[in-house]
Order: structure tokens, then sequence, then C-alpha cells
């Protein structure tokens, strides 16, 4: 190969390997500071068969619960600082506090307080991707049960 | 006496080229003078060398370096067009030891680049999707029995609070069908 050649090879060659590297590395190494936490709140029931279109994005992740029917009741976004509370009302006088304890931009970890009436039935942090969700359900609705879809995406 | 022409005529090469040494050059000088056939193939032996040296001496004036020069000339004078340099580029590529090493270099920049994929165009086909697990770091269920479900399928994490505290929700009159049956 003649050298011009050589020289064009190895720089396309280290230029692309920087350029991905630069996407896995990069990334990682900055925080975010405001996050989109996205819930959706689903009432899971055996009576009937209805599957709610809207949840076609989650119909694989409801799957393993076995209800036969899956109705969404709310769906709601909010943007919240770093260690700022997102509040959202739950179907059932219930309310959710999201709270985003660290943010990068590929990993967040979130404090989840869930209450009802004032009396607090779950508190949890999870940790999970930016982009992601995780499920969390069981609290009795209208014969069934309800199932909350919680995302949040560092911004 | 054959035998020792054979041996003079193996060393009259050497003898005319003075690589012999004195003895050995004042032996094949005498026997020269005394053996006609072997004088006959050193007369041969020097008439091939003026040939030679002839051959050598005139060859280069007669050759015409003309057609050569202009040739590099317009060579160097052409201008290549740019699919002529990036085909050349290209099969300069496809030589075995360039291969050996592109050959790999090229599998880890496409899986780079399916991995990359998802920072670059999120939900993309083609993108190796990164784990989607939850990791529950703590949690509280309030004297509540709580199970944590990865559901490996769909890489999502379940949390499942189960209402096992009696009349919970006698107030509010709700009631679940059924809990599931992970």
């Amino acid at each position: 190969m003649s050298l011009p050649g050589k020289r064009v090879t190895r720089a396309l060659l280290s230029s692309s390997i920087l350029f991905f590297f630069a996407a896995f590395a990069g990334a990682a190494e900055t925080t975010s500071q405001i996050v989109q936490v996205k819930i959706g709140a689903i009432l899971a029931s055996n009576q009937g068969d209805e599957f709610d279109s809207r949840l076609a994005h989650l119909k694989k992740q409801l799957e393993p619960l076995k209800y036969r029917s899956y109705r969404l009741l709310k769906e709601e976004s909010q943007k919240v600082q770093r260690k700022g509370n997102a509040t959202f009302d739950i179907p059932g006088g219930r309310s959710l506090v999201v709270t985003p304890q660290e943010s990068g931009t590929k990993q967040l970890a979130l404090r989840v307080h869930l209450q009802q009436g004032g009396k607090p039935l779950i508190d949890t942090t999870v940790r999970l991707n930016s982009g992601g969700n995780f499920l969390l359900g069981g609290p009795p609705h209208e014969g069934g049960a309800l199932v909350i879809s919680i995302s949040a995406t560092a911004q | 006496m054959i035998k020792r022409c054979e041996d003079i005529r193996d060393r009259i090469g050497a003898w005319m080229d003075g690589e012999l040494s004195r003895s050995g050059a004042e032996e094949v000088r005498v026997h020269l003078e005394s053996c006609p056939a072997c004088c006959e193939e050193r007369r041969q032996l020097e008439k091939l060398q003026a040939s030679l040296k002839a051959v050598l001496v005139a060859g280069p004036s007669n050759v015409s370096f003309e057609r050569f020069w202009s040739g590099v000339e317009q060579r160097i004078n052409r201008q290549r067009v740019w699919h002529e340099d990036f085909f050349g580029w290209v099969r300069d590529l496809s030589t075995p030891p360039q291969l050996a090493w592109l050959v790999p270099a090229v599998i880890i920049l496409v899986l780079m680049g399916m991995f990359s994929l998802e920072s670059f165009f999120p939900g993309s086909r083609l993108a190796v999707r990164r784990n989607n697990f939850a990791a529950v770091e703590s949690i509280d269920g309030f004297g509540r029995n709580v199970a944590v479900l990865r559901e490996n399928e769909t890489k999502t994490t379940i949390i499942w609070l189960y209402q096992n505290q009696e009349g919970e929700n006698e107030s509010t009159g709700e009631k679940s069908d059924a809990s599931p049956s992970f």
C-alpha cells in the first residue's frame, strides 16, 4: 500500500475508534441536573379482556403479571431537578413521590415513595438506565390491582 | 595427458583474469606453450571475452531512454480523478497483509458502532439494547410483603406490594380480585 493510502487508513480507523469511544465514555462522565420522570398508572384486572392500545409499548412487560385486562388510567410526565421531588396523584387517593438521587446521562438512582391517605405503602430506591423503566404494582383498585410504570430520562 | 589438459582448461579463465597463484599461473603458461589444443581453448575464451566486452560497452548507447522519460513525465503530470485514487486505495486494502489487521479492526468497529447506536439513535432496531434491569438498592414495605421480580425476556424489574394487612383497604372498599402468579 502506498504511504498516503496507509495514512488515510490509519486516520480513518483511529478517528472512528475515538468517535465511538467518546459515545461510550464521554457520556458516562457528565452528570445531568434535570430528569424527566414519566409515570403510567395502569389498572390490571381479570374483568374482561381489554388491552388498552396506549399500553402497546408495555405489553411484553405486563405479560408476566398474568392479568387478563389492562387499562391506562393516567399518564403524566414531570421534569425535576436532582434531589427535587416529582409528585404524582395516583388513582385511589394515592400519591407517588419520585426523587432523583444521582443522575448521570446513562444511569439514574430514583427514590420512589408511594403513600395512601398519608400512610406510606412502599419506599424504595432503584437504580436504572436513563430512558429505562420499572413496574411498581400491587395496591388494589376497582377490583383489580394498580400497576405503575415509572421511567426516568436524564436530560 | 588428457586429464592434465582438462585440469588446465578448467583454470584458463582464472589464469586470464589473474586469479591464480604465481606457481599455478606459471604451470598454466608453460602448458599452453606446449599444447595446441589448450592454446586453442584459450583463444576461444579470449574471443568470447572480447565479444562480451563489446556488447556491454556499446549496449547502453543504443538504448533510447526518451520514451521511458516521456512516459514518467506523463504519469507525473496526469491529473488522476478521485475515483481512481479511491479504487486504488481499496485495492491496496484487499491485499493479504492489509486484510490481516483490517478484518479484525472492521469487526471491532462494527461491534462498537452497534453498541454506540443507541446513544446516537435511541430506539434504533440495529442498536444493541442496554440492560433495562433496574437494580433495587433498598426497599421498605412498611410491614407488607414485597416481591421483586426480574423478568428476563424484557429485562424488566417488577416490584409487587402484597396487601397482607387485614382490613387495610376496608376504608376505601377496595379489594384486589387476585394477586399475580408470576
